[in-house]
């Protein structure tokens, strides 16, 4: 799900650098006030290790196979950590194995990273709504690393969708886009239910990290 | 007499001249080429990719489009007079990646049939050592950073 060097004309990747940087002063400025932000640095930083990695983890979906991403759980976890965290990750990556590319850094941040804060936001605004029910805190994971994913895979696509060069079949192109939404949505739900399996494990054995974020 | 001779020289001169004939010529020539093979990171071929070249005397305007094979395979045969880097461009569902061939007018493509030339395509050995690496990098920040927060709270008692 990483758009790689050259597919993207120049401005939008422009654009994605320009939005990336206003989304890190953001969630830095977030960090900032967080009161401990040395003791969440280690957890962002653990999880950013485990980001770096997923992407090499292929699962094989026909007739492709599709690498974890795990944005769901990075916003859950760690809040306005992820974004910097996904960041990181990304970079590494793409200088390591080519996975996406530096000129789409910006954008690639921007696929992985709303949707972490937008998981971050939906978490923590239904763990009131759920109390100590146990079914209840185990759907709000699903639907959180569900809907992590499937976000991820709708603006990698509308990306793409909206920049298909004049020189490509629109059609054909179109409909490898929709097979690849279709792979992603299988995706989306393994993710949901490794998002249940993580969260429940945190809450019988350290509750607290999944607390206190930026 | 004269009839036939005019039929006979219609018929002569009319076998010389293509136009009004029906057969095909068919010739042929070895010729070099350069193969493509486009997979994605787990090894499966790019199956049905849009495949764009470009010259090195044009980056911007396609030299030759096409589609990679059930394969991942591509075959094309650039101009050898176009000396430089021909860029090609795989694409398909916002995958893809592009690539730079030089070619110059001594370049020997038919004596390294077997050998495949790629950037920055790693072993899965290597790859593992690399992701290793860079795994424990991240642990190391979050050592660094857990020894920190513990002297800040020993400092305090």
């Amino acid at each position: 799900m990483h758009v790689p060097d050259g597919l993207l004309p120049n401005i939008v990747c422009l654009s994605g650098y320009g939005l990336m940087g206003g989304l890190t002063w953001y969630s830095l400025r977030q960090i900032q006030r967080d009161k401990n932000s040395t003791e969440n640095i280690p957890k962002a930083s653990l999880l950013t290790a485990a980001f770096f990695v997923a992407s090499l983890i292929h699962i094989p979906i026909p007739p492709t196979s599709v690498h974890l991403v795990l944005c769901g759980l990075m916003g859950a976890i760690l809040g306005y950590y992820s974004f910097p965290a996904i960041l990181i990750g990304l970079f590494f990556q793409a200088i390591m194995f080519q996975h996406g590319g530096l000129s789409t850094l910006g954008i690639n941040s921007l696929i992985f990273g709303l949707p972490a804060i937008a998981s971050h936001h939906f978490f923590t605004l239904g763990k009131p709504l759920t109390g100590e029910n146990p079914v209840g805190r185990k759907i709000l994971a699903f639907i959180t690393g569900f809907s992590g994913t499937a976000l991820a895979a709708l603006l990698f696509s509308a990306i793409v969708a909206f920049n298909i060069p004049a020189d490509l079949d629109s059609p054909v192109e179109q409909a490898a886009i929709l097979a690849f939404l279709i792979s992603h949505l299988f995706l989306a739900a393994i993710e949901g239910a490794f998002m249940v399996m993580v969260i429940s494990f945190l809450e019988r054995v350290k509750p607290e990290l999944l607390h206190g974020n930026g | 007499m004269k009839y036939w001779l005019f039929l006979l020289t219609i018929a002569v001169s009319g076998s010389a001249l293509p136009a009004f004939s029906h057969g095909t010529d068919l010739k042929y020539r070895p010729v070099e080429a350069m193969q493509i093979q486009a997979n994605y990171d787990s090894g499966e071929p790019l199956k049905n990719a849009r495949v764009t070249v470009y010259s090195p005397q044009d980056s911007e305007t396609p030299w030759l489009t096409g589609n990679t094979d059930e394969n991942g395979y591509f075959l094309f045969v650039p101009d050898r007079s176009l000396v430089g880097n021909w860029d090609i461009k795989v694409r398909q569902s916002g995958h893809g990646k592009i690539t730079t061939i030089p070619i110059s007018d001594r370049t020997e493509l038919v004596n390294t049939p077997q050998q495949w030339s790629s950037q920055g395509v790693y072993s899965p050995l290597q790859k593992a050592v690399m992701a290793i690496m860079g795994v424990w990098g991240f642990i190391g920040t979050a050592l660094y950073f857990s020894g920190k927060k513990r002297t800040k709270t020993n400092a305090r008692t």
